[in-house]
């Protein structure tokens, strides 16, 4: 299988703060979905935002989609990696003074410098795919958070991504919200998007993971499928995380 | 309405009086002096003004000594200026009009300037022939229409990861923030020629214009810079991570949202600009207050200081609050908000 | 390579900038050579040979430029200082007036503010002193007897002697500043959660307890940066002194520099007593400031 991301030995510490990351190795192979799980501040928002270079490393490399980054940060790479990864945030980041038809078609008209007509007849097909058809002239605070989050996906979409990373992207939802949000990302999961998400919610890894990488304090503990990981994780850190979630 | 509606009822009068007896004696004093203050007023207006010194001289508060035969220009000038502005605060209706008010507003200021000073077809009329409301609406636009731009880009400049321009930007707005404008103004007259090379001379109108601009365009720095300081990090983030360059970011995402912010803010740097040409009444400009002071040394209007202070005054308390209007009218055009707003509060 | 290249942006654009400086500064010397003016300091010891009207110290024309341009500091830091309380004064009255439950306190320090924010101060400024108080009779009226006499001359207060120039620019500075001063009041009151003001009322305080133990305190972080920026303004604004005749530093740097034709040096002069004030200014805000927040 080829993989998509090749994370080796990273390693990232924020000034006068502890080490971030500290010797993480992952890798994410085409079509996989990654489910990443870990108590708050264990360094998983760090590391998926490394993936796009929206966090420098200090030591190790990082190679997505055949491009490698390492500890010199070069702009240019990071650049050719943005234009083809898409990322979806907890708090949906939608610009507020542009429309929702605007808002998706923004990147890919002013970075792709694809046809403007083509891109908003594609983006209105994905807002319909997402079920938000009838939003597309209002603005994002007209939108309830789950419609937002929706947006926020098809904005990634509309660039056509390869890999699409997702940091929590239920957590600031009304618990009522939730499941539409899931619903269309277990949509994409099904037509083989490769997508790396840190999530809590159990019953998405279950359905859709290929695997789930469980970090602790910067380090990744456990990688296991699904499956096992939930009836009975190997490391001792990660069953109690488990029981106080479940 | 309603309060007196409230307080002339009998029975809660005595209620108030009882409850809130400190409230009910400052009412009645303000009520008294209110009374009092107005009276002045009033038997000032019937008995003691004498209003000629105005409307003998409509035409020298609006253009100054602009020759007459071609006030037309300065004149149809003010005229679309004002109607402009009306159409703008009431014409709601969605439209051509509508969609061509911006660009009808960007023509005001270099049609403005080509009918005072002549340009093809029209006789060059000199800087120093303008004055009156002509002359203080052209300094207030041109210095505005400079200082904004300039205003931006230090902002901008301010925020730079290179540090020489971040510091030079950063001297640059402290320093002119910590100087009274008059000194700029005053300064601007004595050395800009001194700065310049000597065969080059430019008129004291735009002397005034470029003092007003390099002065302003430090406040609107600052104002900017609030503006940007606002938008959250995360936008920035979500902007790289569509991969939008830097330049993009700053245009498409970061610029459209300080501005927005940024609009009370500038509204009132507009209105102080406006207010403050007056300045240039006392360094010789006969702007609409310089104007008024050379009529008060006219011995036939000797005397009748109130008059025009309080015609002038009605003038720029016009203007002022007219730029707050549309001020307020471009922030509720530019908030998609508003909509929600207005449904929330047909709600509540 | 990445320190290099920004590096070398940083080099162009130095060089960009000494180049304008440098052409701008050529000009300088060539205009200062052709009028034959050069920049020295040697003219500040000479006498000034004009009157001053306003003198805190011992001044005579045939005292020094340097002595008097102290003493229009002196002047413009008096002003600057009194209408500062003032207007402070002012400003709270009419901020705290505007959340008042009283509508006709409220409408008068909404009108009060619309007003005054509007009109140019340079226009209140000529109001004050020439309708005000040149207006005045010239021999003194005696309102409340001996205490208090006015004239078009003077201000005479228990035995003080204030001249009409001063007052003018006092009420002017003070009348135009506690307008924006109410505007910063106001946006610090209502700065503070709404659930504030409900929760002081239901614990039984009226509302001007209410006020002064429990919004004002919270609200003064978001009122004294405001407050910093309008005593810097109302330092600024001192210097239209000049339009109603008060000799603070500026009218007579002007004079100083009508006379000497020392416009750079009188520029330089001018700049750094301004510095000196706004110091001051900031300075002591800054110090209030910490105060306040260690009473938070
Ligand atoms: N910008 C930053 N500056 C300093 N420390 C940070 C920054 N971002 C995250 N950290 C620290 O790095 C650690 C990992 O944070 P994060 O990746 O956000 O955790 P998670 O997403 O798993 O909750 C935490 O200790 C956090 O405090
Ligand atoms: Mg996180």
């Amino acid at each position: 299988m080829k993989s998509v991301i090749k994370a080796k030995g990273v390693v990232k510490t924020f000034q006068g703060g502890k080490k971030a990351l500290d010797e993480v190795s992952l890798e994410v192979g085409k079509g996989e979905v990654t489910v990443i799980m870990g108590p708050s501040g264990s360094g998983k928002s760090t590391l998926i935002r490394t993936f796009n270079g929206l966090e420098s490393i200090d030591e190790g490399i990082i190679e997505v989609l055949g491009v490698e980054l390492d500890s010199y940060h070069d702009e240019r790479k990071v650049m050719r990696i943005r234009r083809r990864v898409g990322m979806v945030f907890q708090q949906f980041n939608l610009f507020p003074h542009l429309s929702i038809i605007d808002n998706i078609t923004i990147a890919p008209i002013k970075v792709q410098k694809r046809n403007k007509e083509e891109v908003a007849s594609k983006a209105f097909q994905l807002l319909a795919q997402m079920g938000i058809a009838e939003h597309a002239m209002k603005f994002p605070s007209q939108l309830s958070g789950g419609e937002q989050q929706r947006v926020a996906i098809a904005r990634a979409l509309a660039m056509e991504p390869e890999l699409i990373l997702f940091d929590e992207p239920t957590s600031a939802l009304d618990p009522e919200r939730v499941k539409e949000v899931l619903d269309a990302m277990k949509q994409l999961a099904n037509n083989g998007m490769t997508m790396v998400v840190v999530t809590h919610e159990i019953g998405f890894a279950r359905e859709v993971a290929d695997k789930v990488v469980f970090m602790d304090e910067g380090k990744i503990v456990e990688i296991s499928a699904p499956e096992d990981f939930f009836s009975h994780a190997q490391n001792e850190r990660s069953r109690r995380f488990l029981n106080q979630m479940m | 309405m309603k309060f007196i509606k409230k307080n002339l009822n009998l029975f809660s009068l005595k209620r108030w009086i009882r409850n809130k007896p400190v409230d009910f004696i400052v009412t009645m004093f303000l009520m008294l002096l209110i009374l009092w203050v107005a009276t002045l007023i009033v038997s000032w207006f019937i008995l003691e003004a004498n209003w000629n010194v105005v409307s003998d001289n409509l035409d020298l508060y609006a253009i100054g000594s602009y020759p007459a035969d071609q006030k037309w220009r300065p004149m149809i000038w003010m005229l679309s200026l004002s109607t402009l502005t009306i159409i703008t605060l009431t014409w709601r209706r969605k439209g051509i009009l509508q969609k061509s008010l911006p660009w009808i507003w960007i023509l005001m200021l270099p049609s403005g300037l080509v009918l005072m000073a002549g340009g093809p077809g029209l006789i060059p009329v000199a800087s120093h022939k303008w004055g009156g409301l002509a002359l203080t609406l052209i300094l207030a636009l041109s210095s505005a229409f400079i200082a904004m731009p300039l205003g931006i880009l230090l902002a901008l400049g301010r925020r730079s990861k290179l540090a020489i321009i971040k510091y030079s930007c950063g001297i640059y707005i402290d320093s002119m923030r910590s100087v009274p404008l008059i000194a700029i103004l005053f300064f601007g007259q004595l050395l800009i020629p001194l700065f310049l090379p000597v065969e080059f001379d430019i008129n004291r109108v735009v002397r005034a214009i470029l003092a007003f601009a390099v002065f302003a365009a430090a406040y609107v720095a600052e104002d900017v810079r609030g503006g940007l300081q606002a938008i959250p990090k995360t936008q920035v983030e979500a902007a790289e991570a569509l991969g939008l360059n830097p330049k993009q970011i700053a245009i498409l995402i970061m610029l459209p949202q300080a501005l927005r912010t940024a609009i009370p803010a500038l509204t009132n740097q507009a209105i102080g600009l406006l207010q403050n040409t007056s300045l240039m009444a006392i360094l010789g400009l006969v702007e609409l207050l310089g104007i008024s002071r050379s009529l008060l040394a006219n011995p036939n209007f000797m005397g009748r200081y109130l008059e025009v202070y309080v015609w002038i005054a009605a003038v720029y308390w016009l203007i002022c609050t007219s730029m707050a209007l549309l001020a307020r009218r471009l922030e509720q055009e530019l908030d998609p908000n508003i909509l929600t707003i207005k449904s929330n509060e047909i709600s509540n | 390579m990445r320190i290099p290249k920004s590096f070398l942006y940083q080099l162009i654009i130095a060089f960009i900038i000494s180049c304008i400086l440098g052409v701008l500064f050529n000009n300088l010397i060539v205009n200062l050579i052709r009028t034959g003016i050069g920049i020295n300091f040697k003219w500040l010891m000479r006498p000034a040979g004009f009157a001053l009207a306003e003198t805190s110290l011992p001044y005579k024309p045939s005292d020094t430029y340097a002595w008097a341009l102290f003493i229009g500091w002196i002047n413009s830091l008096k002003v600057i200082l009194f209408s500062l309380i003032l207007a402070t004064l002012l400003g709270i009255i009419a901020g705290t007036a505007r959340s008042s439950s009283n509508l006709l306190v409220k409408s008068i320090s909404s009108l009060y503010v619309a007003l005054i924010r509007q009109i140019p101060l340079l226009l209140q400024l000529f109001f004050w002193y020439f309708v005000a108080f040149l207006s005045l009779p010239n021999t003194p009226l005696e309102p409340i007897g001996k205490l208090l006499s006015l004239s078009n001359q003077s201000l005479r207060i228990a035995g003080v002697n204030i001249s009409v120039e001063f007052c003018a620019l006092l009420i002017g500075l003070t009348i135009f500043t506690g307008a924006s001063i109410a505007e910063v009041v106001r946006g610090g009151l209502n700065s503070v959660n709404r659930g504030q003001w409900e929760s002081f009322r239901s614990l039984g305080l009226n509302e001007r307890l209410g006020l002064i133990h429990i919004i004002i305190p919270q609200s003064l972080p978001a009122i004294i940066p405001g407050l910093t920026s309008q005593y810097l303004n109302l330092a600024k604004n001192s210097t239209l002194a000049i339009a109603v005749g008060y000799a603070d530093i500026y009218a007579v740097s002007d004079t100083t520099i009508t006379q000497t034709g020392r416009a750079i040096e009188g520029f330089i002069i001018l700049l750094a007593s301004f510095l000196v004030l706004n110091l001051l200014i900031t300075g002591s805000m800054n110090i209030l400031n910490k105060l306040v927040m260690r009473i938070k």
